[in-house]
């Protein structure tokens, strides 16, 4: 007799995130279109993407949960294992490569005493290397959260590390650390808007995929 | 059809059509490229790379997937020359990096496109001497599919099948790059009607039937041609044995019928054949009342003796016959002459009280063929869920719906298969179809824009019981409108594998053999063949049951039947059987109603008989013989022959063959068929024509309400149930969902009950116990209970129960 995984206990997601998916789906001709930022919100609603996270996705917009799965497996920037408090992604790719961004890359792995691909037993930093962060113009970059931080050095590198460690910030504010750690910018990027600096995603913001205000939460 | 163009393969000119994919063209013309992952009957992908070929342009030559390229006028092909073999060497060579080559421990090891492509196209040789990747081998995905990750070529032919096809995409690619693999959500599995088609068409042994996992190899098998009788498509099949066991049933790629594709029901419904259970001897009842073994001698005089003295007393209107639906056409038109000739009763029936009218069914006119649905405009389905009742019919409807752009109205009274294809989907309380339909004639409020859809012409229309609450005069004051529809054409749906056959070999009190309406010339030609025809006008399946239960009727006689299990109103079958007077039954296995009965005949079944069926659209079809008979089972119309011989009746049958061409000599419509050629030239089938022509007749069908504190039952089959086949094919067996309330959200909240919290469901005739399933597809105020399930008691075909908890 054949033994088939039973399914598990099953959680849903409460009636304003739904509301909040339903409207995120409204914005596309086609409902499976709004796949990928309705996994970043089911990202931001769990700290990471659970089963229970796809399965509500794939409600939403009428895939199976295979499906769903099947892209949220195909990004490595969808995590399926619950990262620590702060993710810091170190680009690899070649304009940061060439600028050094493997020694910057050692130097975070170094300082937090993480590898990359993993995350301290404190469930505090994890450390990745990522693919082309679209920032050439600031290479090396590094983000923290989604965050993005430019011209990193190493120096930098492994002051941003203490700093995460020590001041343990609520949430992570680009502008802010790119004041605090970065050094040349692609472009500028205009004012500093503390309104997206909502969750722990804030760079979902845009998307739509984030709660409330920015005055609900800081208030 | 447009003008074909002239392409050039291969230092050849041919023609084909334009838009046609090269790899099509090329095999047309005797021209093999090799291939993974493109189906004939799935749209391409250019995935595995492998029918690489060269064309010629104008910058030189082009390296191009033939499947992705479709031909143009004047292209130059060449299919063999040394660059293209380098590329499939090439292709073979990574293909095989991680390919485990386990052939040895392989069931797909002999008809494995990948192994025989590496023969022929291979290099021979690999360079890879690194590790090749690993996955726990192999894994269940569900009760029937086993896969093998480390296998898999990722050719994606399994998840195009299961969301172009069967849409149902349980499977999918899962991470990237090189560590793609196919597979379920992690708490999903792959409960898909049509897994097996996954099985059928993966090249590679990745994916695997734990029915079949090393049951055979391949070249010990041997095989034959043949059509599945689970229901009435006449589904084309290849029966497959070893060592006179039937081992393995794969699809064959019929145009009109299933296009290659089959339901699990189908592909692994076949393991009761070879159930210990099966009859081996004919029993009589002892005078302690137990049914024994008898030898046949014995068991025929018995039979034969009863049958006579109630003939003799009562005269032939006192006995009735039942069944004869599982069958072929051969055994269908015995027993339908036994009855009328030897015994003398018109009260015959195939249907068990959950069909329509027999002359609708077979003799409607304006009747629709499948192949009609390839061209409609659009689509009306109101009948049953024909993903539950009529598998490859609803692959058909699906494929109409989804690539061919036909519209879809689908009517139902909960979720059904289509509906994610459908343009308009309506729900509707059980008792109120009637008021549907007016609604559905006048086209306002939310018809509107279902006669929207239905204004675009050619109309098919498949109509049926959706359930046994509902009236069967539904469909057809249903087809009546639909005749005013544009250019409508109407498929009348039932279910059992040989319904239709057994109507036209008239196993129904309205028709004889070949359609024939009594007191019409066609009748005559018959009586003078048959000897006179009984003039008493017959009862159908619920008649027949009511005068057993009240006397009215002494005796029954059971072809492959099982009116206990299957009636809607089990409960009146039940005491129908308790008080014949006597019961003759010819069946496989023992079921709920041949055990009551006083002589039981061994009968032999599928896959040991040969004859012809058949199917919906009436097209006859061939079934052919490839395992012996258990014991000393017989056909069926070898046993009602030698039943007629004991009543002094010599009914003239000596061979399916001759009774297939005694078929054809009578029943004028049949004359088209060929016994030797619908295993050639045939193979397809033969459309019988010559409808009756039978105007189905509007009429007012009233709605009725269940009464206050009850609710309206829809009482409708699942695919698996305890049908007897099905509950002695242990493969199948676990997969009938068993006794459910399905109940919507708002009167489950209403009873205070949650999902799987069990409720009593009680009707007139009966009261079953079942866990609560919560639907919001279903109207408030209707419970869904599926029919016919493991120990659960039938409910009648009633419209109001009571649900407590």
């Amino acid at each position: 007799m054949v033994e088939i995984r039973s399914p598990s206990v099953r959680r849903g997601w409460s009636e304003s995130v739904r509301a909040r998916a339903s409207e995120i789906v409204k914005q596309y001709p086609e409902p499976r279109s709004a796949v990928m930022p309705l996994l970043y919100l089911a990202m931001a609603e769990e700290g990471y993407l659970t089963d229970n996270g796809m399965r509500e996705v794939a409600g939403a917009v009428g895939l199976t949960p295979a499906q769903v799965r099947a892209v949220a497996s195909f990004y490595t920037m969808y995590k399926r294992e619950n990262p620590g408090r702060y993710l810091i992604s170190c680009c690899t790719s070649i304009s940061c490569m060439l600028l050094g961004s493997d020694e910057v890359l050692r130097a975070i792995e170094d300082e937090s005493d993480v590898t990359a691909g993993e995350t301290d037993p404190a469930e505090l930093i994890s450390v990745e290397h990522v693919e082309c962060i679209g920032a050439c113009g600031g290479a090396p970059a590094v983000t923290v959260n989604y965050e993005l931080i430019e011209g990193m050095t190493t120096e930098k590198a492994r002051e941003l590390v203490r700093w995460l460690r020590t001041a343990r910030p609520e949430a992570i504010v680009g502008a802010e650390c790119q004041e605090l750690f970065g050094g040349r910018r692609s472009f500028d990027w205009g004012a500093f808007d503390r309104d997206s600096a909502l969750g722990p995603y804030p760079a979902f913001g845009p998307l739509g995929t984030v709660s409330g205000p920015a005055g609900d939460q800081e208030g | 059809m447009t003008e074909p163009v002239t392409v050039t393969i291969n230092r050849r000119e041919v023609s084909a059509q334009p838009g046609e994919m090269l790899i099509k063209t090329a095999q047309d013309n005797g021209v093999y490229i090799p291939r993974f992952c493109w189906h004939p009957r799935m749209n391409p992908v250019g995935m595995c790379r492998m029918c690489l070929v060269e064309i010629e342009t104008p910058r030189g030559p082009l390296m191009v997937t033939s499947c992705t390229t479709p031909v143009s006028d004047g292209m130059t092909v060449d299919t063999t020359n040394p660059s293209v073999k380098k590329a499939q060497e090439g292709v073979l060579e990574f293909l095989l990096i991680n390919h485990p080559l386990d052939c040895p421990v392989c069931d797909r090891a002999g008809e494995c496109p990948l192994q025989d492509q590496t023969m022929a196209y291979g290099p021979g040789e690999s360079r890879f001497v690194e590790e090749k990747r690993h996955f726990e081998k192999p894994i269940p995905i569900s009760e029937l599919v086993m896969l093998d990750r480390e296998r898999c070529i990722l050719c994606a032919r399994c998840t195009r099948f299961s969301e172009e096809i069967s849409g149902d995409p349980l499977i999918e690619f899962q991470e990237r790059g090189n560590y793609t693999e196919v597979n379920t959500f992690p708490d999903e599995p792959f409960r898909s009607y049509f897994s097996g088609n996954t099985v059928q068409i993966c090249p590679v042994g990745a994916l695997t039937a734990t029915p079949y996992r090393f049951r055979a190899r391949p070249w010990d098998l041997t095989f034959v041609v043949s059509t599945c009788q689970h229901c009435s498509s006449g589904d084309r099949i290849n029966l497959q044995s070893s060592q006179n066991r039937l081992l393995r049933i794969l699809g064959l790629d019929s145009e009109p019928t299933n296009q290659g594709w089959l339901s699990d029901k189908c592909r692994f419904g076949f393991e009761y054949v070879a159930s210990p259970a099966r009859l081996t001897s004919p029993m009589v009842r002892d005078e302690e009342g137990e049914l024994r073994e008898a030898s046949w001698g014995e068991a025929l005089d018995y039979a034969g003796g009863a049958l006579g003295e109630v003939i003799s007393r009562s005269g032939g209107r006192a006995v009735a016959g039942l069944g004869g639906a599982r069958g072929t056409n051969e055994d269908a038109y015995a027993f339908s002459k036994f009855l009328r000739s030897a015994v003398g009763t018109n009260s015959v029936d195939c249907q068990m009280d959950d069909g329509l009218d027999p002359r609708l069914l077979s003799g409607i006119v304006d009747r629709a063929r499948i192949a009609d649905l390839e061209g409609a405009g659009s689509i009306l389905v109101w009948g049953p869920d024909l993903k539950e009742e009529h598998p490859t019919l609803y692959l058909r409807v699906r494929r109409a719906a989804q690539e061919l752009g036909a519209g879809l109205v689908v009517i139902h009274p909960r979720g059904t298969g289509l509906d994610d294809r459908a343009s308009v989907k309506v729900t509707y309380q059980p008792g109120r179809g009637g008021e549907v339909l007016s609604e559905l004639m006048d086209g306002n409020g939310r018809m509107a824009e279902a006669r929207e859809v239905l204004s675009n012409g050619p109309v098919v229309a498949l109509l049926g019981r959706p359930g046994y609450g509902e009236s069967p005069d539904l469909a057809e004051a249903t087809a009546a409108f639909v005749r005013s529809l544009p250019d409508a054409t109407i498929l009348p749906l039932a279910r059992r594998g040989n319904v239709f056959g057994a109507l036209d070999m008239g196993l129904s009190p309205a028709l004889l053999p070949g359609r024939a309406q009594r007191g019409t010339l066609a009748a005559q030609m018959l009586a003078d063949r048959w000897g006179e025809l009984p003039a008493a006008s017959g009862r159908d399946c619920r008649r027949i049951l009511e005068g057993l239960e009240s006397g009215d009727i002494e005796a029954l006689v059971l072809v492959g039947a099982d009116p206990v299990r299957d009636v809607p109103d089990g409960g009146l079958a039940r005491r129908a059987f308790e008080n014949a007077g006597l019961v003759v039954a010819i069946d496989q296995f023992l079921t709920d109603s041949s055990r009551m009965a006083d002589v039981v005949f061994p009968a032999m079944g599928f896959s040991e008989v040969e004859g012809t069926v058949t199917n919906i659209e009436g097209r006859v079809l061939k079934v052919n013989r490839l395992t012996p008979g258990p014991g000393q089972s017989r056909p069926d119309w070898a046993i009602l022959s030698d039943l007629a011989a004991r009543l002094g009746v010599d009914l003239g049958l000596v061979s399916a063959q001759q009774i297939s061409q005694e078929v054809e000599e009578l029943a004028d419509i049949y004359r088209s068929v060929n016994w030797e050629r619908l295993d050639w030239e045939d193979r397809d089938g033969v459309v019988v024509g010559g409808d009756l022509g039978y105007v189905p007749v509007f009429s007012q069908v009233t709605s009725v309400s269940p009464r206050s504190g009850e609710m309206a039952l829809h009482y409708a089959r699942t695919m698996y149930d305890d049908g007897v086949m099905m509950r002695e094919s242990p493969s199948l067996r676990p997969l009938a969902p068993g006794s459910a309330a399905h109940l919507h959200p708002s009167d489950a909240a209403r009873l205070g009950v949650g999902e799987g919290d069990s409720v009593d469901v009680t009707s007139v005739s009966g009261s079953l116990q079942a866990g609560v399933v919560i639907d919001p597809t279903l109207e408030p105020g209707v419970v869904y209970v599926p029919f016919n399930q493991p120990d659960t008691p039938s409910l009648g075909s009633v419209l109001g129960v009571k649900v407590s908890r």
